[in-house]
């Protein structure tokens, strides 16, 4: 066993952690199914205030979970997970195995119960089921990271110095400047997926990104942005910035200095007045990376839709219930077209998900038409429909969450220029800053980084605080011109579940035009 | 879990090493054992669910060192943690990822050194909850959907509306169980005394629907021992689903509002509770900017926390960082009269040449409203973490005012809105602007002639507006108050309904009607 915690432990235990989940079904006799899932990370980052060090770390990460489905007459699941160590590494064994066991124990405690309740409460407990899992191709693969500078080589003193001077940059654009943050991190994880089943996947990748906030007090207002750069690459993916097909960001000092330009600028800048009417706006592709991700990505993960999330994440308008949804049904305009694709390059990238599906597209909408949703075996199984590989933790001790991976409003053919230039009055709504969206994500509120008056195709004044409103569907019919300049923008902090995990991925679209109500200041 | 004599030892032996190190000028050691164990509840009518969706744990320790290093560029603090290893083996690691990753903070003052305040809570956890079994998770559990089950049974009003068949009308009952389980050490050079805390909670917070109908009703508990936890988070979210039937929508306009507890931590954690953070404050983005020992809100509001309450649900004995916890004055009658800190932004703000411009008054004249009780290690949805630093997290918040009863503030709007539980509740334009939406998504009813009238229908009504209009508009606060608990927010609300004038509603979403 080696001393230190490196990715290379996954190589030096896939053997015995396979053998061990394989031998739990002949072990523990109400066995069903189980997986199990170890991940290590080695990582470094550091962070800046206002041109001064604050912090900086090396270390690693390293985890593992389970899931058991178990029982006698009826079955349902259990989990476990837990943070390991390097002193950990000569026990591993002995702890897997024990987490085995608790999941299991925790499984067939809920089959009993369920069985139980199933007696005990009458016609309302018939909807109580056997937790299955639909069928899925069953893989043994490994996936290498991609990246030009590896994590690991990188100096953290690099680091240091790197933020430390953006950070200065950023205090150097103006005395408007009150504060600012900027931090950077890189790292490297590899995760091991092995199933009763007898999946056995060693999926590797590389993480960095960037982040900055600023907060500047003009003659106008006081302004605070935020924005985020990163890839599934080396250090490379800050330092130079990133340059693919559809992922062009710039490195982490120009970016900031931008944000802090455009924070100065929006702080002498008048707020934008709400509308009483829905108004034509179009749309930058950063500001439909969040739209897309609140009212397409979210209502279209199948927990919602079943209503898992009823207490906390919240629902989806798309599913009343098995019989009577939206599915097949027009919901947009035929030209408004998304999907979520987990084999495209960018933040949310992976092959397979943390239940060995493999990754697919899954198309949402189709010319206006809902056609379905991000599921999980679990779920696939209760829709009749095909596991397209949407299960994924944060951590591997965390229990997997039906997620976004890179999920997008579809390109279209119309130069972007000439989209804004065809509006004889509206507003260009710029870069994505906050939002609020309904329960069942029918309707949305979301602030924008900037607001752009167009007067017979021209951009005008320059407008804070704006941002949209509209009924989902209302907006998705309104859409009646879509850019081709296709766009994916990494979002590293989307929460959802209990306890809330915050997991990255990519969002994006391309430059649209429809009609929503403005929002202005309060 | 490990035992809190283990971490004790840990800690004693990893500061007498620390000593042992040249360079090293000051430091600190914290070790913590947590548990957390979580079962997700999932019942639907309509479709095939299990109840009790996942019962699951997540489990760490480990040990944290925080040190201060003599370098030839000058002074350094560090930090590095090291999981599943408490020994001196694990604390030189730690120590060797701090020295790694030190830095030259100039705002660094020092570690925290005693506040001079005396430590109010000792052995107020549950045995019981620190070792709760496996089977005893799940049954937790279940007992919480068994009640909202049997509640939905004995409802004569759902009998009416089924015609027979419950199932048909799409109960929903989702939420959790959640317990927390922690243990903690710490010492350092300044306060070399081992201290050591030993907290649990468990709690439990429900949705139920009747989605047929589009009612939705909320439950919730909290307890610190596992005696006094039961069904009645289920039962009480699927009576207010029941009685949520029948709801109407509510025009464009602005109304007078009673915000129910729900409501009132919702506003509280989302936008309140980030503004009197002295780190805030620091960043010039609070909208209180300048505004320490001035009227920020209506003079009927007061709000402190106080994180050594005995018997409250978030409740140490000691902060992350050693200190007593204790109360702190942050809203006294409308004015701004404290904000929650920990050791350093207590530090750094005397420092700071912008600290009077920020505050609104010379830091050194204040440093009574700025005293450290709230660094926590709050990380992960719970747990005080070995491999976190110490940051401002809030604890038992109680928000009071000029105690009116629940009939009182309803006669005092007369006519109006009461919002049980308001979602999504963000500072959209930036938080120092104030300005802040959510969309009312249950428990909430029209007040007519001073009383509850008809249901609102969830989901049909978003709020537009500002906290400052908000605070400045409160007309009436009540004498009730509930433990309140937030998704994925360390602190609890104790939470009273509160009357607020001229609140902007837009309807929404009308489309629904239809789908």
């Amino acid at each position: 066993m080696p001393a230190k915690v490196t990715t290379d432990v996954i190589s030096q235990v896939r053997e015995m952690a396979c053998e061990l989940v394989r031998r739990s079904s002949r072990r523990l006799r109400h066995l069903r199914y189980c997986d199990l899932r170890i991940e290590v990370g080695e990582g470094k980052g550091a962070a800046a205030e206002n041109g001064m060090d604050k912090l900086s770390s090396e270390d690693y990460g390293f985890s593992f979970g389970v899931r058991a489905i178990a029982g006698e007459k009826m079955a349902a699941a259990g989990y476990f997970g837990q943070q390991l160590g390097a002193a950990d590494l000569p026990r591993l064994q002995r702890v897997l195995r024990a987490g085995i066991d608790h999941a299991y124990e925790r499984a067939l405690a809920s089959a009993q119960s369920k069985a139980l309740a199933r007696e005990r409460l009458g016609p309302l407990a018939e909807a109580l089921h056997d937790t299955e899992l639909a069928p899925i191709e069953v893989c043994q693969d490994s996936v290498p990271p991609q990246y030009q500078i590896d994590p690991r080589s990188l100096s953290l003193d690099e680091i240091v110095r790197y933020v430390r001077e953006i950070s200065k940059g950023v205090q150097g654009v103006g005395q408007q400047v009150m504060y600012n943050h900027v931090g950077a991190s890189t790292a490297l994880s590899r995760q091991l997926f092995c199933s009763s089943e007898g999946a056995n996947i060693d999926q590797s990748w590389a993480m960095t990104g960037g982040v900055c906030f600023v907060v500047a007090v003009g003659k106008e207002a006081a302004q605070e942005l935020y924005d985020f750069v990163g890839h599934q690459r080396g250090w490379e993916a800050i330092s130079q910035g990133v340059d693919e097909e559809h992922i062009q960001r710039p490195d982490l000092r120009t970016f900031s200095l931008d944000l802090a330009k455009d924070t100065v600028a929006l702080a002498n800048s008048r707020p934008l007045k709400a509308s009483d009417k829905d108004v034509v706006v179009v749309t930058d592709p950063h500001y439909n990376a969040l739209l897309v991700h609140e009212i397409i990505g979210h209502p279209t993960e199948a927990d919602r839709a079943l209503k898992m999330e009823t207490g906390y994440a919240g629902r989806s308008w798309l599913l009343k219930d098995l019989a009577e949804n939206q599915l097949g049904k027009r919901v947009g305009s035929e030209v408004l077209t998304a999907f979520t694709d987990a084999t495209l390059s960018g933040f949310g990238h992976y092959l397979y998900d943390d239940e060995g599906t493999p990754a697919r597209r899954v198309v949402h909408v189709d010319k206006g038409i809902f056609f379905g949703f991000m599921n999980s075996r679990q779920t696939a199984a209760l829709l009749g429909a095909e596991p397209n590989g949407s299960y994924k933790a944060t951590d591997a001790s965390l229990v997997p969450l039906i997620r976004m991976s890179n999920t997008c409003f579809a390109g279209g053919d119309r130069d972007p220029q000439d989209v804004i230039r065809e509006v004889e009055h509206g507003y260009y709504v710029v870069g994505h800053r906050i939002p609020s969206i309904a329960e069942q994500r029918e309707n949305f509120r979301i602030t924008a980084m900037k607001v752009y008056e167009i007067r017979n195709g021209e951009l005008g004044e320059m407008f804070r605080d704006g941002g949209l409103t509209s009924d989902s569907r209302d907006y998705f019919m309104s859409i009646d011109a879509v850019g081709n300049d296709f766009r994916l923008f990494p979002i590293p902090n989307c929460g959802k579940g209990a306890p809330m995990q915050t997991k990255r991925m990519s969002n994006g679209g391309p430059t649209m035009r429809g009609r929503a109500k403005l929002t202005g200041a309060a | 879990m490990i035992t809190l004599a283990r971490l004790r030892k840990s800690v004693d032996e990893g500061l007498a090493y620390l000593r042992t190190v040249d360079d090293i000028e000051e430091a600190e050691v914290f070790a913590a054992s947590n548990g957390q164990l979580l079962t997700r509840l999932n019942y639907t009518s309509h479709i095939p669910c299990n109840g009790v969706e996942e019962p699951k744990s997540s489990e760490s320790y480990g040990i944290g060192v925080q040190a201060v290093f003599r370098t030839a560029e000058g002074r350094k603090i560090g930090f590095g943690s090291e999981s599943s290893d408490i020994s001196i083996e694990g604390v030189k690691e730690a120590l060797a990822k701090a020295r790694k990753g030190a830095v030259l903070d100039p705002e660094f003052v020092s570690l925290a050194r005693p506040s001079g305040e005396k430590r109010a809570l000792r052995r107020y956890h549950d045995p019981r909850l620190m070792r709760l079994a496996d089977g005893e998770l799940v049954g937790c559990g279940w007992e919480v959907v068994g009640g909202a089950l049997r509640t939905f049974q004995a409802s004569e009003a759902l009998i009416d509306l089924a015609s027979g068949d419950l199932r048909a009308l799409g109960l929903i009952v989702g939420g959790d169980v959640t317990i927390l389980q922690e243990r903690i050490a710490v010492a350092s050079y300044a306060m070399p005394e081992v201290q050591t805390d030993e907290s649990s909670v468990i709690l439990s917070f429900v949705t139920s629907m009747v989605e047929r109908e589009g009612s939705k009703g909320s439950g919730w508990a909290a307890a610190t021992r596992l005696a006094a936890f039961g069904d009645e988070a289920g039962r009480e979210a699927a009576g207010n689903a029941v009685q949520a039937i029948g709801g109407v929508r509510v025009k464009d306009g602005e109304y007078r509002v009673v915000f129910g507890p729900q409501a009132v931590m919702d506003l509280m954690v989302n936008l309140v509770m980030p503004s009197v953070n002295l780190g805030t404050f620091y960043a010039a983005a609070s909208p209180f900017m300048g505004k320490l020992g001035k009227q920020i809100a209506s003079e009927k509001l007061s709000i402190y926390d106080d994180g050594a309450a005995v018997g409250l649900i978030g409740s140490k004995g000691i902060t992350c960082e050693g200190l007593p916890t204790g109360r702190s004055e942050l809203i006294r009658d409308g004015v701004l009269t404290g904000l929650l800190t920990n050791y350093y932004e207590g530090q750094r703000i005397l420092g700071d040449p912008m600290g009077r411009e920020k505050l609104g008054v010379d830091p050194g004249d204040y440093r009574a409203a700025m005293v450290p009780r709230n660094g926590f290690r709050f990380a992960r949805g719970g747990g005080r973490n070995f491999d976190s630093q110490p940051g401002i997290f809030a604890t038992n918040v109680i928000v009071e005012g000029d105690d009116r009863s629940r009939e009182e503030l309803l006669r005092q709007v007369s006519d109006g809105l009461y919002l049980g539980r308001i979602w999504y509740t963000y500072p959209v334009n930036g938080l120092r602007a104030g300005d802040f939406t959510c969309t009312v998504v249950g428990d909430s009813y029209i007040i007519r002639d001073g009383r509850l009238a008809e249901p609102i229908r969830a989901n049909a009504i978003r709020l537009n507006d500002s906290i400052h209009n908000v605070l400045q508009g409160i007309i009436g606060v009540g004498r009730e108050r509930r433990p309140t608990l937030a998704w994925a927010a360390d602190e609890i609300v104790y939470a009273p309904e509160m009357a607020v004038e001229k609140v902007g509603v837009q309807e929404i979403a009308g489309f629904m009607e239809q789908v």
